[in-house]
């Protein structure tokens, strides 16, 4: 009956199709889980009067078509270009944030492999040998929607935030590649898949018990690849209008945001593939895997409860993302680069050192060499910024202060 | 007689690219468009007809390397520096599936971090921050396009004539190590299993084994040139004595009292 899909291109295409219908889904209702968890910090309410047409009288499903409402408004309103922006890049900065965003995902393992009829597929829309390296390419690719967007719409808070941006993301893209260099040499692949099938219990530990810190520097990168609070710099509301995105309007305004809740997807997904086990369900790789979940349970329901494994582990992370967007204040802009280029890059680079030493003595399994090693470094930069004892601000010494009158 | 087909086309293609090169006085960019579509559909054509057998990744093939002929030449030509970055882009783009096509995933994937993800964004900082008004008239004006067109066609005309002359190569990947490097000159032949995987891992053992001594030495070149940029670039610079009187490190402001 289904002979036609038992072809990895058919599934494939089947599949991507799928996944985008699912993830626009999910980015609706990450907008509005957003809204509902900055409005619980707040002690607020949060949308809750959008239902379904009043369908159910007075009860509102706490405003669950609060996502349906945003996106029609945003089909609706007027798409405005302004008279003296520069047309074609400013029509193409959106796509570019988009597409690069929906690109990301297909190189993720979302299940495993499926034995449908009589052959075995990937859960995977592609699986290319350098999946890892794609991902870094096709993230690297996304700092031009940005950069397009400010740069064309002739307005000097958008060319602010396109500088920004660009500072930021070239900044934090050196340790996200180190820490993820981290995991391949831990793990000798490039593939995803095979990274997860490392990471499943039995055959060895999630990555994030051999490597903590690695795992730290890329969850604290991928904040600020995907420009959010606190690296929300390149729109920051507070003094730059909008950022990168002042002038635009309607679905093009729209097509950034979902951008960015994509890439957060993505991003969540790509740091559960390295370093939690993917799709792997156990604790932590130590023992054997659930029961059902195994590398060779290849049946439908033990795919659909890998896909989930590995949504929940996605949504922890998108949830943690909401949280510390709403807790934390934004760097200044010293700060953030000071943070990377005197932070986090030297620490990657150590433990990037440390992990090739591991390699070379055969010891990259070992739990004590590497934790211990990474806990060490992490010290040692502690110990030397603690000694240092340098002032807090990123101010050079010499420079003349500024004199504010009272009162500000 | 194909070498002299081929010099004809470089011709016509050196005079599109002078044509649609930016003047004040405007440039004649609609035959300009005529002529390059012209002379990239005839190397293409002169190409499906001498050099590749027909089969079904030719198409690709074709369409990609003819964008990015195009687009190579819109760098050129354009009179605005930040379309010129998004036209290289275009072009390391398309490359890259270039190198995909021929199984090269790993170069094709590292093309695009260095130079779309890392140089190109670079560029484009610089051009943004340099010139934040759009075109200025100095951007109309090419600087000695005669010149820079006659050499560079020259010189793709010659490399490509001397292409037209090699005998086909046959399928198969070999690594010829030069005397100097190692002793024993070594012949890798992938598998044909390896190949349908793509072969990062074979670019790895040759690239670390016989030519070890070249990459590190390439790679010690990128360091020192890394350091010479630093401290070319970086410079401490005097701030003027405002008269004003030095405060502690680190204290904002002169300290008022509380009330």
């Amino acid at each position: 009956m289904l002979s036609w899909l038992e072809n990895q291109v058919v599934f494939s295409a089947v599949l991507s199709l799928v996944l985008i219908t699912g993830m626009m889904t999910c980015v609706a209702y990450c907008i509005y889980f957003e809204r509902k968890i900055s409005a619980w910090i707040q002690d607020r309410q949060g949308p809750n009067r959008v239902g379904f047409l009043g369908l159910f009288g007075n009860f509102h499903f706490w405003g669950l078509g609060q996502p349906i409402a945003d996106g029609a408004k945003f089909f609706l309103k007027e798409d405005i270009i302004p008279a003296r922006v520069d047309k074609p890049l400013f029509i193409l900065a959106p796509a570019i944030s988009m597409i690069v965003a929906l690109i990301g995902f297909v190189v993720i393992p979302w299940g495993g492999s499926y034995m449908l009829g009589e052959t075995l597929m990937n859960v995977q829309v592609a699986n290319p040998d350098v999946g890892l390296l794609y991902i870094l390419g096709v993230g690297s690719m996304g700092v031009y929607g940005v950069v397009l967007g400010g740069w064309a719409s002739n307005n000097k808070y958008s060319m602010y935030g396109a500088v920004r941006a660009t500072a930021q993301m070239l900044s934090y893209e050196i340790p996200m590649g180190v820490a993820i260099l981290v995991v391949v040499l831990a793990s000798g692949q490039l593939r995803l898949e095979e990274i997860v099938l490392g990471q499943v219990g039995g055959n060895g530990l999630w990555n994030i018990v051999l490597h903590p810190v690695s795992f730290l520097i890329l969850l604290i990168t991928l904040f600020a690849e995907t420009n959010r609070a606190p690296f929300d710099l390149a729109e920051a509301e507070q003094e730059l209008v909008g950022g990168f995105h002042t002038e635009y309007s309607s679905m093009k305004f729209a097509m950034f945001f979902l951008g960015e809740y994509v890439h957060m997807i993505t991003g969540s997904a790509f740091i559960c593939v390295l370093f939690l086990g993917g799709w792997e369900l156990s604790f932590f790789g130590i023992g054997p895997a659930f029961p059902g979940t195994g590398i060779e349970d290849v049946g439908l329901i033990s795919v659909i409860i890998k896909i989930g494994v590995l949504a929940v582990k996605v949504a922890f992370f998108i949830f943690l993302f909401m949280l510390v967007r709403w807790t934390l204040p934004r760097f200044r802009f010293d700060q953030l680069m000071r943070l990377a280029w005197k932070g986090l890059i030297p620490v990657s680079l150590g433990i990037l050192l440390l992990t090739v030493f591991g390699l070379y003595m055969g010891w990259q399994r070992s739990v004590l060499f590497n934790l211990g090693g990474e806990i060490a470094i992490v010290a040692a930069t502690l110990g030397v910024v603690v000694l240092a004892n340098k002032p807090v601000t990123g101010r050079q010494d010499n420079m003349p202060a500024v004199t504010q009158p009272l009162g500000g | 007689m194909i070498p002299y087909i081929l010099y004809v086309l470089f011709a016509l293609g050196g005079a599109a690219i002078y044509l649609a090169m930016p003047k004040p006085s405007g440039s004649q960019r609609r035959a300009a468009l005529v002529l390059g579509v012209g002379v990239i559909a005839g190397l293409l054509a002169l190409m499906s007809m001498h050099f590749v057998a027909p089969n079904s990744n030719n198409f690709f093939f074709y369409m990609f390397a003819g964008l990015a002929i195009l687009a190579a030449g819109r760098v050129v030509t354009h009179p605005v520096p930040t379309y010129s970055a998004v036209y290289f882009a275009l072009v390391i783009l398309c490359v890259a599936v270039l190198l995909v096509i021929q199984r090269a995933e790993f170069l094709a994937v590292a093309l695009i971090i260095i130079y779309a993800g890392a140089i190109l964004v670079t560029y484009a900082f610089v051009i943004m921050l340099a010139q934040q008004s759009g075109a200025v008239s100095t951007d109309t004006r090419a600087r000695e396009p005669l010149m820079a067109i006659l050499v560079s066609f020259v010189i793709a005309g010659a490399i490509a004539g001397k292409i037209e002359q090699i005998d086909a190569v046959p399928v198969k990947m070999t690594a010829q190590v030069p005397q100097a490097v190692t002793d024993v000159p070594i012949e890798t032949t992938l598998p044909a299993t390896e190949m349908e995987s793509g072969h990062t891992k074979a670019i790895g053992e040759i690239m670390f084994g016989p030519y070890l001594v070249v990459v590190e030495l390439s790679g010690i070149l990128l360091l020192i040139a890394m350091v010479g940029a630093i401290a070319i670039s970086r410079k401490q610079v005097p701030i003027e004595d405002t008269g004003e009187p030095k405060l502690p490190v680190g204290q904002i402001g002169r300290e008022v009292p509380p009330f």
